[in-house]
């Protein structure tokens, strides 16, 4: 389904990790900013100390997620391949369940 | 297949193409975030009352908006030219189909084992049956076996055309006299619809491609029932 699109380009629906990157993001901007004002009492530069929170916080949010997407698609991978060749590989040395073989003659 | 206004991409059939979704995520959520900032400094320039005649030089900015971009730009062309390099991975293909493009069909040719060829027009509108697509359907699918690495050697017997499947991740130029190759693996089942991607004439709008997709037994029903037939 057509998701929402930020700025046009940004679907935040449909791609995964966007949704919580930005809201992480949003959250980090507000904190940011706040606890920067409350500090100084500078409005503008609380402003920009904000939007700097949110692009960190987004970015950080952002590839810790796909990281642990990319992990996840890997070790789906090498377990579909593992099922798909368990057949195969079952009783020979590349089992990975090490079932010993038959014994040899003595 | 594309639905109506679609803006991305198609779902992904192929592990190539899985890559190439996620590459443009990652660049996209840059692109969305340098917008953003851009905007962001926009805003901040056209709303501020604060002047400065005198500036001649800053060392310090100008150092970060020159290490900023560069740094960004290797974060992107890592990845994309990971990818690049996984397209060109030809990993022992199960099976080597000849794509022909002619004005205005393809032939595809299968001659592995046997010598079998068909050709590949689009089905007219006026033609379809219900749930068919418009412009997309075509007589004759190349039919493919799931989850085996086919080769595709794509060229052209008169002018130029291009062999295009998005779901698949796969565009190859048709070439007259000359033999481009790729590769691809179908991941899951189902039929993917291309189309040429080359303008080669009046119907170049009007010669889809069809790509299906079934289990092993049954590509080898679907070519044993071709060789009859032909």
């Amino acid at each position: 389904a057509e998701g929402f699109r930020l700025l046009g380009i940004l679907d935040v629906q449909n791609t995964p990790c966007a949704r919580d990157a930005i809201l992480h993001g949003a959250g980090g901007s507000l904190a940011a900013g706040l606890l920067h004002f409350l500090a100084t009492s500078r409005v503008k530069r609380s402003f920009d100390v904000g939007f700097a929170g949110f692009m960190l916080t987004t970015l950080g949010s952002w590839f810790y997620c796909r990281m642990n997407n990319a992990k996840l698609r890997v070790q789906q991978r090498m377990i579909q391949d593992g099922i798909k060749n368990k057949v195969v590989y079952e009783g020979s040395v590349l089992d990975p369940t090490n079932k010993p073989g038959a014994p040899g003659p003595s | 297949m594309a639905h109506p206004s679609q803006l991305g991409f198609q779902d992904a059939a192929s592990p190539v193409m899985e890559e190439l979704l996620h590459f443009h995520d990652h660049a996209l959520m840059i692109v969305f975030l340098i917008s953003t900032l851009v905007l962001y400094i926009i805003v901040a320039m056209v709303t501020t009352k604060l002047t400065n005649k005198y500036i001649l030089d800053s060392q310090e900015i100008e150092i970060i908006w020159t290490v900023l971009p560069a740094v960004i730009l290797i974060l992107i062309a890592l990845p994309s030219l990971r990818i690049l390099y996984l397209m060109d991975e030809i990993n022992d293909p199960h099976l080597t189909i000849k794509a022909m493009g002619h004005q205005w069909y393809w032939s595809y040719e299968y001659t592995d084992y046997e010598d079998l060829g068909f050709d590949s027009y689009m089905i007219p509108t006026q033609d379809l049956t219900p749930g068919q697509f418009r412009l997309l359907e075509a007589d004759h699918r190349m039919v493919i076996p799931v989850e085996s690495p086919i080769r595709v050697l794509v060229s052209a017997e008169d002018v130029l055309h291009s062999w295009a499947v998005p779901a698949l991740g796969v565009k190859m130029d048709a070439v007259p006299g000359r033999l481009n190759q790729t590769a691809f693996i179908a991941s899951r089942p189902g039929v993917f619809y291309g189309q040429c991607s080359e303008i080669c004439g009046a119907n170049h709008s009007f010669m889809p491609i069809v790509v299906e997709a079934v289990p092993l037994e049954h590509f080898e029903n679907w070519s044993s029932l071709m060789l009859e037939d032909a």
